[in-house]
């Protein structure tokens, strides 16, 4: 199965994302609720493909994706950002995320990325 | 989906299956799916300010159970207990009760056309009373668990007039 | 509606989550208004509770929170990327407020599971308007919609030292749209040819602004996104890379063989070296390794390690733990053992019992909770409140980590409410007249929680007015409440009035309080708990009301006693002391009622076996025990046949058929299997 690493700050997207990846035969590995926590627990665990959030407190998702592409190259990072939030997008793309998910997403969106990510 | 035809299998199972029991030369019946288990007569702590009918409580297991005598509450006249006097532990609506009863019989399968509706005779249990049930010759009156539990409005309406 | 989720739990998560966004809201609010100015850190938490807000009501489909916290949102990113000078605190202090109670209001009614139909229109026009006055007032333009961080311009980049450009490599075309509603096309794009020059040279695309323009995405959305480019690769592995990005849709890619079409390309492409990285290497120093010890990370809005766990579970260990301590019991005081002189069997069982204490112990502090956030609620009330009425007061709190079970925090905060309204309305008095009095300016209003042996005590306190006793008595005349002559009521008497039903008429309703409702509506929640109200004053000085609540619910230690065959429990702490009286200090007053003397003072008799008709052979004081049960000021004697000894007992409500019966808190059951009635030392001395 797929492992996954959730990081994100609020305790109900999370559990939204999860439920989903739940029902679609991803493990989830690891929840982080800030960037801090979610390099680390990559570091730990070696998830597969980790979902990060990019309006984090301590260590936002920009932060966080720098020090795991940093950490291992070939991490897969797929950014969950919110509208209006183009610029960040394009540094994390820039900073080698995989591609992103727009707040509020729906089920199919995030299993087809998934799907498609852990292809590559 | 599954789980609602499970449950409603067992309902089917159940339907028709009545616990008999006996009140001097009288038999009743409940519908077996609200009796949870029977035990014999036990220590029973009296509790103040309860109607007659309601004895007191005892201790099933570390639960707490009110228990009814069920010949007081049908104003029938009191009965000592001896060692085959029973308490029906039945379970409506999420209340556990204790019935004491003279003696309890065994658990018979009543088909539909076997059920008809009570008479109207006997003021004082009738209400309690759902159907009657024939089995051959004999006849058992099937209890409303319902009204057993909650019929204080309709005393206290009698009561007034 | 999606039916991708069991809505039940996420439901359940949202509103509490929003919940407790709001709530650090409004504290972060309140802390700052004081401070008349916001911090950085503060700006950026309000901002990332907004989104959060934000993001999660749009994924419970609740519009109309999820545009007003959007909204929110803008306005302090906007602060906090244009720092402007000037701006009225307090009116943005009530903007968010309001919006807060905005979002509480409609989380209630999804709770309720009413329409959430609250019209968000004006909050969001008055936020626009402050937004706007912030502009004017600090010189700042519009921002644009988006909300961008600078970023150098991007050109696509071809290197300089090739001849043809065109090689021996596939030069491919490809045109493509996006999955509808998938959201910034333009930045899709952009990803997409990032990714793809790992494996090809890209040549051009259309639209070219992609990074640039965010509005680019709207021609990318109607006439899709169109590249050229070549490569080493094969159709089939373009074609694969195309199929393995996420969001693309009808893909037309074609392999340009037109000699032709391939001279027009060359003439097109633009040579135009520029220097922009389009994949950015850190430099070693950018790095932040974390600490490996989470214990490092001071998380700013001051949470705990935690972890959340299920009520229902720790209901369930606290059930255990009951049965644990009845069934040790059982087992040490069994009726088989009576007689044995079993030494190791005794020190075995003291082990055991220390044990299980311990248990009892851990359990009942998992379901403690401290008081803070039930305190500090009553932070906004005070703040409204003083606003409202146009007195200054201002709140502190004492003794906020003080701990309840679980079940009283439920119950503490509208009776808390209640009196810190009451204080406020009725009890301080406006400046002028305090200024008058030679008053302290502002005045205040004290909450102060401590514990107290097997109790929390919650105080509430105020240095307003005071308690007038002539306008209680003359208002309890009113109202047909006297019941004894007034000269023969006790200042605490009469001060206990205002907590009778119907003592408040609809004469001196205000908004806030008095709605007729008046304090009865506390002590019937105190009582509720267990626990007891009890309210002293002096006129002009101010008031004191405290709440007395006992602080476990399920298991407490008892006094086991009989009456004839009948067990009964007294709760240790309600007993003051316990003696067989002799006939001197037994007297009878004129209706025949016992009394009994004890220490030159008088009190009142029960006999427990006359009261619950209970058949003994002990009818005669001297021959029983007489225990002195104290229940808040109300002493009296309970009169039994004897004592069995002291237990802890784990207290089991009657079961609800039967229904509540005055003097009797619940059971227990003793270690020989019989149950025992709890006397409920409150509502026994109701009668005397």
């Amino acid at each position: 199965m797929t492992r996954v690493l959730i990081v994100d700050d609020a305790a109900f997207m999370r559990a939204a994302l999860r439920k989903i990846l739940d029902n679609n035969g991803y493990e989830i590995v690891g929840e982080a609720e800030n960037g801090a926590v979610g390099v680390k627990k990559y570091q730990e665990l070696q998830p597969d493909i980790v979902t990060m959030d990019i309006t984090m407190p301590e260590m936002d998702g920009l932060e966080a994706l720098k020090n795991i592409r940093q950490f291992d190259p070939r991490a897969k990072v797929i950014m969950i950002s919110a509208m209006g939030q183009e610029s960040l997008v394009k540094e994390s793309v820039m900073y080698g995320a995989q591609t992103f998910i727009v707040k509020p997403f729906n089920e199919k969106y995030v299993v087809e990325t998934l799907a498609k990510i852990i292809k590559k | 989906m599954e789980e609602t035809l499970a449950w409603l299998e067992e309902e089917d199972t159940q339907k028709g299956k009545f616990l008999t029991f006996s009140l001097g030369s009288e038999f009743y019946g409940i519908e077996i799916k609200y009796v949870t288990e029977i035990i014999g007569i036990q220590p029973i702590t009296e509790v103040p300010e309860l109607p007659d009918y309601v004895k007191g409580i005892i201790n099933l297991r570390g639960k707490i159970i009110p228990v009814m005598d069920v010949r007081l509450r049908f104003k029938k006249p009191p009965q000592d207990y001896n060692d085959r006097t029973c308490i029906i532990i039945i379970d409506v609506k999420e209340t556990d009760i204790g019935l004491i009863v003279d003696s309890v019989s065994e658990v018979l399968e009543i088909p539909e056309e076997e059920i008809v509706s009570p008479p109207e005779v006997n003021k004082n249990q009738n209400r309690y009373i759902k159907a009657i049930g024939k089995v051959g010759e004999d006849v058992k009156l099937i209890l409303d668990c319902f009204k057993l539990l909650n019929d204080e409005e309709i005393e206290a309406l009698e009561d007034i007039q | 509606m999606s039916s991708q989720f069991n809505l039940e739990p996420m439901l359940e998560l949202f509103c509490y989550e929003t919940s407790q966004c709001l709530s650090e809201l409004e504290q972060l609010i309140l802390n700052y208004e004081k401070a008349a100015s916001y911090n950085d850190q503060t700006i950026d938490e309000i901002f990332r509770v907004m989104h959060n807000i934000k993001s999660s009501a749009a994924m419970m489909l609740f519009n109309h929170i999820s545009t007003l916290a959007h909204n929110m949102e803008d306005l302090f990113f906007f602060i906090r990327e244009q720092d402007p000078e000037i701006i009225d605190y307090a009116a943005l202090s009530d903007l968010v407020l309001e919006a807060a109670d905005f979002i509480k209001l409609e989380i209630e009614k999804i709770k309720n599971e009413d329409e959430a139909d609250g019209n968000n229109s004006l909050l969001i026009s008055n936020i626009q308007d402050f937004l706007a006055y912030l502009q004017k007032n600090n010189l700042i333009p519009d921002l644009p919609a988006a909300r961008p961080r600078s970023t150098s311009p991007e050109q696509y980049y071809i290197s300089r030292d090739r001849g043809s450009i065109l090689s021996e490599l596939n030069v491919f075309k490809a045109k493509l749209f996006f999955e509808d509603g998938c959201e910034m096309e333009n930045i899709r794009a952009y990803a997409l040819v990032h990714h793809l020059k790992e494996l090809a040279e890209v040549f051009k695309y259309f639209p070219a602004d992609i990074m640039e323009n965010d509005d680019s995405a709207m021609i990318i959305k109607d006439q899709g996104f169109e590249l050229w480019f070549q490569s080493e690769h094969e159709n089939r592995v373009i074609q694969d890379f195309f199929d393995n990005t996420a969001f693309v849709r009808d893909l037309d890619l074609i392999l340009i063989k037109n000699p032709e079409e391939l001279m027009q390309l060359e003439k097109e492409i633009e040579v135009e070296v520029v220097t922009s990285p389009d994949s950015l290497a850190l430099s070693p120093e950018e790095i932040l390794i974390p600490n490996t010890s989470c214990g490092q990370m001071a998380l700013s809005s001051g949470k705990q390690s935690i972890i959340s766990v299920n009520v229902d579970k720790l209901d369930q260990l606290m059930d255990l733990v009951g049965e644990m301590v009845i069934a040790e019991a059982m087992v040490i005081q069994n009726p088989d053992l009576k007689e044995l002189e079993l030494d190791n069997f005794k020190k075995a069982a003291l082990q055991l019992r220390k044990i299980t204490s311990e248990v009892q112990d851990v359990v009942m502090s998992i379901r403690m909770v401290p008081l803070t956030i039930s305190l500090q609620k009553m932070n906004r009330i005070v703040r409204d409140m003083a606003r409202k009425l146009n007195k200054e007061v201002v709140l502190e709190i004492i003794g906020a980590e003080t701990e309840v079970d679980k079940n009283i925090i439920e119950h503490i905060s509208d009776p808390l409410m209640h009196l810190v309204r009451n204080a406020i309305d009725h009890g301080i008095e406006d400046p002028q007249a305090r200024k008058e009095k030679g008053k302290s300016l502002p005045a205040k209003v004290i909450i102060e929680a401590k514990s107290a042996g097997n109790d929390v005590l919650i105080m509430v306190k105020d240095n307003g007015r005071g308690l007038e006793k002539e306008k209680i008595l003359k208002r309890a005349r009113d109202n047909g409440l006297l019941s004894k002559p007034e000269t023969e009521m006790s200042e605490r008497e009469i001060f206990n009035l205002i907590f009778a039903p119907g003592f408040s008429t609809e004469a001196q309703v205000t908004e806030y309080s008095g709605r007729g409702v008046g304090m009865d509506v506390v002590t019937k929640n105190i009582e509720k708990l267990g626990g007891t109200v009890l309210i002293d004053s002096i006129p002009d000085e101010g008031t004191i009301i405290t709440l007395k609540i006992p602080l476990t619910l399920a298991i407490i230690s008892g006094m086991n006693v009989k009456v004839g065959s009948s067990f009964y429990t007294i709760p240790i702490t309600s007993i003051r002391e316990s003696f067989r009286p002799v006939a001197k200090e037994i007297i009878h007053d004129p209706e025949g009622y016992g009394m009994v003397m004890v220490r030159g003072e008088c009190y009142p008799i029960i006999r427990l076996h006359e009261k619950f008709q209970v058949q003994t052979q002990v009818t005669d004081f001297t021959e029983g025990i007489i225990m002195m049960a104290e229940n808040g000021e109300k002493t009296y004697g309970i009169f039994v046949d004897e004592l069995l000894g002291e237990q802890q007992v784990v207290v089991k409500a009657l079961p609800n058929y039967i229904r509540k019966i005055k003097g009797l808190a619940g059971c227990t059951l003793l270690g020989d299997g019989c149950i025992s009635l709890i006397l409920d030392i409150a509502g026994l001395s109701d009668d005397i």
